[in-house]
């Protein structure tokens, strides 16, 4: 938060010189390499870069999905340890992961139901979540039936019900065409906004991070590194799309644009 | 329009196969090259003389040919009679055909998601299993009948024989393909391994079960008549065995009969469990 002195500000995620290589095919790939930042309390991150550049794996290795060759990852203060996923961590996958055989409101409801909360509270936390979504009426759709951005809304309903305070949200939009994806903009600024959540967002696509974050860390071409950490100072709450159209959000885009186009010119010739 | 010429052309094929059978025969004398010998009503009877004896085998009318119904009691007393008459074969064959498809089905899920999830268990069991698998499993149909008796449980056991592999290897297949990200997702939204288990693996797995059922039900009937054909009491294998005997066609074509409908219902009651059951798939995935 603005007015807190930095001293007094919590770290919430700790990456201390991450690497990780892949064996595939009796090659070995470097995927990240030496990468370092610190997630404050409350803070949007965004984290940029090109494909293939290692986003996901360092998100997967702060998930507790994979274990990470070298390097630490403290999460509150604690290490991360693989398989042993944060109670308070959520995570928004990249791909579709909605279970098919449960309704809309049985996916959305999963957490409370593992955690073994009361029918009566899961049922109206459940009906408040999909009318936050905007997804009114398809509660008991199943996920076949639903549209790319709707299947979207609710993976993302899906994790905020237990109320993580930390979220990692790896391309949730990537798949959605440039309207959708605006839209969802608006409900995650929304949403967020009432929450501060922690969030560790990975995306390529720099207008989205613009949009949403309060800083943009700038991965290189693989191996991943830091290269650049930039701060994006739009006042808060933000409109997603009346925001591409002002002045300051020219001149960060084509700050930022210079320094990720040599990374994506890099990562072509590799 | 196109319903109703399908239904048309469907009546039509089964009128005239029935007409060739009642009555083709009557040319064989003076036209052999047209007229196969196995239309000889020694073999396969005559759609009439199939229903007369259904009526009697099923006590509907006595050896005389008036009805039970007609006599106060007269249907009690002809089921009293006749040790194995049609209810009471279709009754057992049917009994039978459920146990074996029901534990089939259950062991057959369990083994498969056991092995399925797995690696130690299924590298340790497999090779039992691929032997086990080759065996045509009517072949041990014999030794069956000797180890557990002419009674239902060596058909329940028959049955389950051929059940259980069946709903074993696509149960293994299912559970082997459950989506890494599902669990993960699981996982990350807190679950146990227990919970993992119940509430993704075993879902997901289940659609592959029941893509076996409708295959299950018809292979646990084939399993039954063909314990009952080796030795039984009751049943409508038992039926065929002694009409066979007698050199009574149309008594083996009643039963023949009796299986085929037993056979569709079962199918079509199985088709729509599946169906409710796997109402969350795309429609284009049903069934597969
Ligand atoms: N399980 C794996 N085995 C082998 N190599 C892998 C594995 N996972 C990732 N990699 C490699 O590591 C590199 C980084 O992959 P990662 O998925 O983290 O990229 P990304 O930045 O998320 O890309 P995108 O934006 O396309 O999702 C890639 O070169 C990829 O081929
Ligand atoms: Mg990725």
């Amino acid at each position: 938060m603005p007015s807190t002195p930095p001293e007094a500000v919590r770290c919430r995620i700790e990456i201390d010189r991450l690497r990780k290589n892949f064996s595939a095919d009796g090659r070995e790939v470097v995927a990240v390499d030496d990468a370092s930042f610190r997630i404050n309390d409350g803070e949007f991150v965004a984290l940029l870069g090109p494909s293939g550049c290692g986003k996901s794996t360092i998100l997967n290795m702060v998930a507790t999905l994979i274990a990470p060759s070298g390097g630490a990852i403290k999460v509150d203060g604690a290490p991360a340890v693989f398989g042993k996923p944060v109670r308070h961590v959520g995570y928004v996958f990249q791909k579709d992961t909605l279970f098919p055989w449960r309704t809309v409101e049985d996916n959305v409801g999963y957490a409370l139901e593992i955690a073994g909360v009361p029918a009566g509270e899961r049922r109206s936390r459940v009906a408040e979540a999909i009318r936050q979504a905007g997804l009114d009426g398809f509660a008991h759709f199943y996920p076949a039936s639903l549209s790319g951005g709707m299947r979207q809304r609710v993976s993302l309903m899906r994790t905020l019900i237990s109320r993580p305070e930390i979220l990692l949200m790896d391309e949730p939009f990537g798949a959605l065409d440039t309207h959708t994806k605006l839209d969802m903009h608006s409900v995650l600024l929304s949403l967020w906004e009432r929450q501060r959540q922690t969030v560790l967002f990975v995306t390529h696509d720099l207008g989205e991070a613009l949009t949403l974050a309060d800083r943009i860390i700038l991965l290189s071409a693989r191996p991943g590194r830091v290269k650049q950490d930039f701060r994006i100072d739009f006042p808060r709450p933000r409109d997603a799309v009346a925001l591409r159209e002002t002045r300051r959000y020219a001149e960060l885009f084509s700050h930022v644009w210079h320094s990720l186009g040599e990374e994506f010119a890099k990562g072509h010739s590799a | 329009m196109r319903r109703l010429s399908t239904l048309l052309w469907q009546v039509a094929i089964a009128l005239a196969a029935l007409a060739i059978w009642e009555w083709g025969w009557t040319f064989h004398d003076r036209l052999p090259w047209l007229v196969p010998d196995l239309l000889d009503p020694y073999f396969i009877s005559r759609p009439s003389a199939i229903f007369q004896q259904f009526l009697t085998l099923g006590c509907l009318t006595t050896s005389d040919g008036s009805w039970t119904f007609a006599q106060p009691g007269g249907f009690a007393r002809c089921i009293g009679k006749s040790e194995n008459n049609l209810w009471i074969a279709t009754w057992f064959t049917l009994k039978n055909t459920l146990w074996g498809f029901l534990t089939g089905v259950s062991s057959g899920f369990l083994l498969g998601l056991l092995l399925g999830r797995s690696d130690r268990l299924s590298e340790i069991f497999f090779p039992f299993i691929t032997a086990f698998n080759s065996i045509p499993r009517i072949a041990l149909a014999p030794i069956i009948i000797l180890a557990f008796g002419i009674g239902d449980a060596s058909k329940i056991v028959t049955a389950w024989l051929v059940v259980v592999f069946l709903v074993f290897f696509n149960t293994f297949e299912g559970a082997r393909a459950v989506d890494r990200d599902h669990i993960n997702a699981a996982r990350l939204l807190g679950a146990s391994e227990w919970q993992v288990t119940r509430t993704v693996i075993v879902p997901s797995t289940m659609a592959w079960l029941f893509a076996s059922l409708s295959p299950a039900i018809s292979f646990s009937l084939i399993g039954v008549i063909v314990g009952e054909f080796i030795g039984a009491e009751h049943g409508i294998g038992r039926m065929i065995i002694e009409a066979e005997a007698r050199g009574e066609a149309a008594g083996m074509m009643v039963a023949v009969f009796v299986l085929m409908v037993a056979g569709v219902i079962l199918s079509a009651l199985v088709r729509r469990l599946q169906a409710y059951l796997l109402r969350w798939r795309p429609a284009h995935q049903l069934g597969g």
